[in-house]
């Protein structure tokens, strides 16, 4: 009785969602229902919104996220993506590589995917619109460059993983950086074709002398990523105290360097970046929820009988990160990985997939996630920042997508892809 | 000025008062504090844990500015195909969906704002901050988010029956 029950209350929000209920709340009621049904106290949901949000790790999110709207308004953003373009303006689709170029710098100071793509993408996109490019395009390439903003360390959700499953946080980031390098690389090769096929942009000759002023005028953006890098690996800050770091850093660049970053500006800046967090954080809180309400439910054992069956190294890998993909199409990556992470890293491990490769395999899952309808979050930033409708630009990322995927399957097949940096 | 008005100037920034000010404490107190540690080799007690308690603050009112314009993320592209009137029904249904998730929070996180107090609960690395008043973060929050979602049904209804186009989705951003 019980699970017909459960089926129907599932049902029952699945339709919420398609009738456009925030997820929050689809979440939410999805397990007061349940919770109801099984006789789970339903204190615990006041218990876990204080204490699912009770974690240091997680105020990096909030930083990060501010850092990511501090770097745009310091004009470092825009010095990374002229000195990106300076470097790849003589190859076709340049501009589009370069906006993909950027997104993977910018994912090196700030650890937001949103932020990465609202930020490159408020620069690049008019550049690239103005240069010749298909808009719809232009917005996609924007959303799938904003997908490295979490494989590329610093990460939020690297963070996240790594204190749900007790994994070296440091280890995370190192992991992430060729996955996330190669990321970039696969859809830069994906803009290429396509730019190449449709003659977008205009090819200029290469001039380093003018592509090394450009990085000489971007050394606050090189300078913010050494310092997350260099805290963050030397031990000298925790991942929340290097987001913290760069968010002054990027504050008193803007204000005193650039000086691009007026006083009354910072109001602004605090609120926008509150809009975001408000929206992110109760989605983490109600997942842990969430995730509880799944144990009780016996999901992990379900699901490790379940794709036993399949039996073998591969197949259960690769079932394992079909969920997260098919998860990823309907929920942001935070509570994706609050969900799933306890209940799919224990089946992967017992068949003898690294933790820390297995992290990077979920997370690019995730990453992907963003770019999936039918509910894709990067997709939906460009879409809010360029006015182009979500379907138009849906279609438009397809291609980058693919290549998202051929990259994850590579990382799977061979996890030294991940592992290597460990190995110093 | 008015007593109105100045209760409606309170009305309209509430939410976003005390997100700038948890938000500019939090990220304040980290970067000073690894700063004093990094170079003069002290810092506060309490600055790994009051910044903890400012996020509760700016999320669950993050929550409430995000009700307030109507900017939580969803899937809006069947809601947004739908006639007019299945669009209005939508926004009534997440009035609904606001109001049985609102009881059961508020409930439920007073009684754990009670506990805290009852026990005189206390921040720790601090000699007397009480938690229960990072706690109170969620129910006034959530109390707050009701009455937003009172106001947008009011001005949805109004829309309505004036045949005003609807609002199924704010920007992402302002």
């Amino acid at each position: 009785m019980d699970g017909i029950l459960i089926t129907l209350i599932s049902l029952g929000v699945t339709a919420l969602f398609v009738l456009g209920i925030p997820i929050f709340l689809v979440i939410s009621l999805w397990v007061i229902g349940v919770s109801l049904v099984i006789d789970f106290t339903l204190a615990n949901v006041g218990v876990t919104l204080y204490e699912g949000l009770n974690f240091y790790g997680l105020l990096a999110l909030p930083l990060f996220i501010l850092t990511g709207d501090l770097i745009n308004a310091a004009g470092i953003a825009k010095r990374l993506s002229d000195f990106a373009y300076s470097c790849l303006s003589w190859l076709h689709g340049g501009l589009g590589m370069a906006s993909l170029g950027a997104c993977g710098l910018f994912a090196a100071i700030s650890g937001s995917n949103s932020a990465t793509t609202a930020t490159i993408g408020g620069i690049m996109h008019p550049e690239m619109t103005k240069g010749n490019y298909d808009s719809k395009f232009a917005a996609a390439t924007v959303a799938a460059g904003g997908t490295v903003g979490i494989i590329i360390p610093p990460s939020i959700i690297f963070i996240v993983y790594g204190f749900m499953m007790n994994l070296p946080i440091g280890d995370l980031f190192m992991a992430g950086l060729i996955p996330g390098i190669l990321m970039v690389v696969a859809m830069q090769l994906v803009c290429y074709f396509i730019a190449r096929k449709n003659g977008y942009g205009v090819l200029q000759p290469f001039r380093f002398k003018h592509a090394l002023k450009m990085g000489m005028r971007a050394w606050l953006g090189f300078l913010a990523i050494g310092i997350v890098l260099w805290g963050i690996y030397s031990g000298a800050f925790s991942p929340t105290e290097a987001a913290g770091m760069t968010t002054g850093f990027c504050l008193l660049a803007g204000v005193l360097v650039t000086r691009e970053l007026k006083f009354s500006q910072i109001p602004t800046i605090l609120m926008r970046s509150g809009q975001i967090t408000g929206m992110l954080a109760p989605l983490i809180a109600v997942s842990v929820v969430m995730q509880q309400v799944l144990s009780l439910l016996g999901a992990k054992e379900f699901l490790t009988e379940l794709l036993g069956l399949l039996g073998g190294y591969y197949p259960i890998l690769f079932a394992c990160l079909l969920i997260v993909l098919l998860a990823g199409t309907v929920l942001e990556s935070l509570p994706n990985t609050i969900i799933l992470a306890p209940i799919l890293a224990p089946i992967a491990m017992s068949i003898g997939v690294d933790p820390i490769h297995f992290a990077v395999l979920f997370l690019i899952g995730d990453a992907i996630g963003f770019i999936t309808p039918p509910y894709g979050l990067n997709l939906y930033v460009a879409s809010s920042m360029t006015g182009i409708p979500y379907l138009q630009i849906v279609k438009a990322v397809l291609p980058y997508l693919y290549a998202l995927m051929a990259t994850w399957a590579l990382v799977a097949f061979i996890p030294q892809l991940s592992l290597f940096m460990l190995s110093f | 000025m008015t007593i109105g008005s100045v209760f409606g100037a309170i009305e309209r920034n509430i939410e976003k008062s005390v997100i700038l000010v948890s938000y500019a404490s939090m990220a304040g107190i980290i970067f000073v504090e690894v700063i004093r540690r990094f170079f003069f080799n002290e810092q506060a007690p309490w600055s790994t844990t009051i910044p903890i308690y400012m996020f509760l603050w700016l999320a669950w009112m993050g929550a409430s500015y995000n009700t307030m314009r109507r900017s939580h993320l969803r899937f809006t592209e069947v809601r947004e195909r739908l006639p007019y009137k299945g669009q209005f029904y939508c926004l009534l249904l997440d009035a609904l969906c606001w109001f049985v998730m609102g009881v059961v929070v508020i409930y439920y996180s007073v009684e754990q704002v009670y506990i805290a107090y009852d026990n005189f609960a206390i921040v720790q690395g601090t000699d007397n901050v009480m938690q229960w008043w990072f706690y109170m973060a969620t129910p006034l929050a959530w109390i707050l988010l009701l009455f937003r979602v009172i106001q947008n049904l009011r001005q949805d209804i109004r829309s309505f029956t004036a045949g005003r186009p609807l609002t199924t989705q704010a920007k992402m951003f302002d």
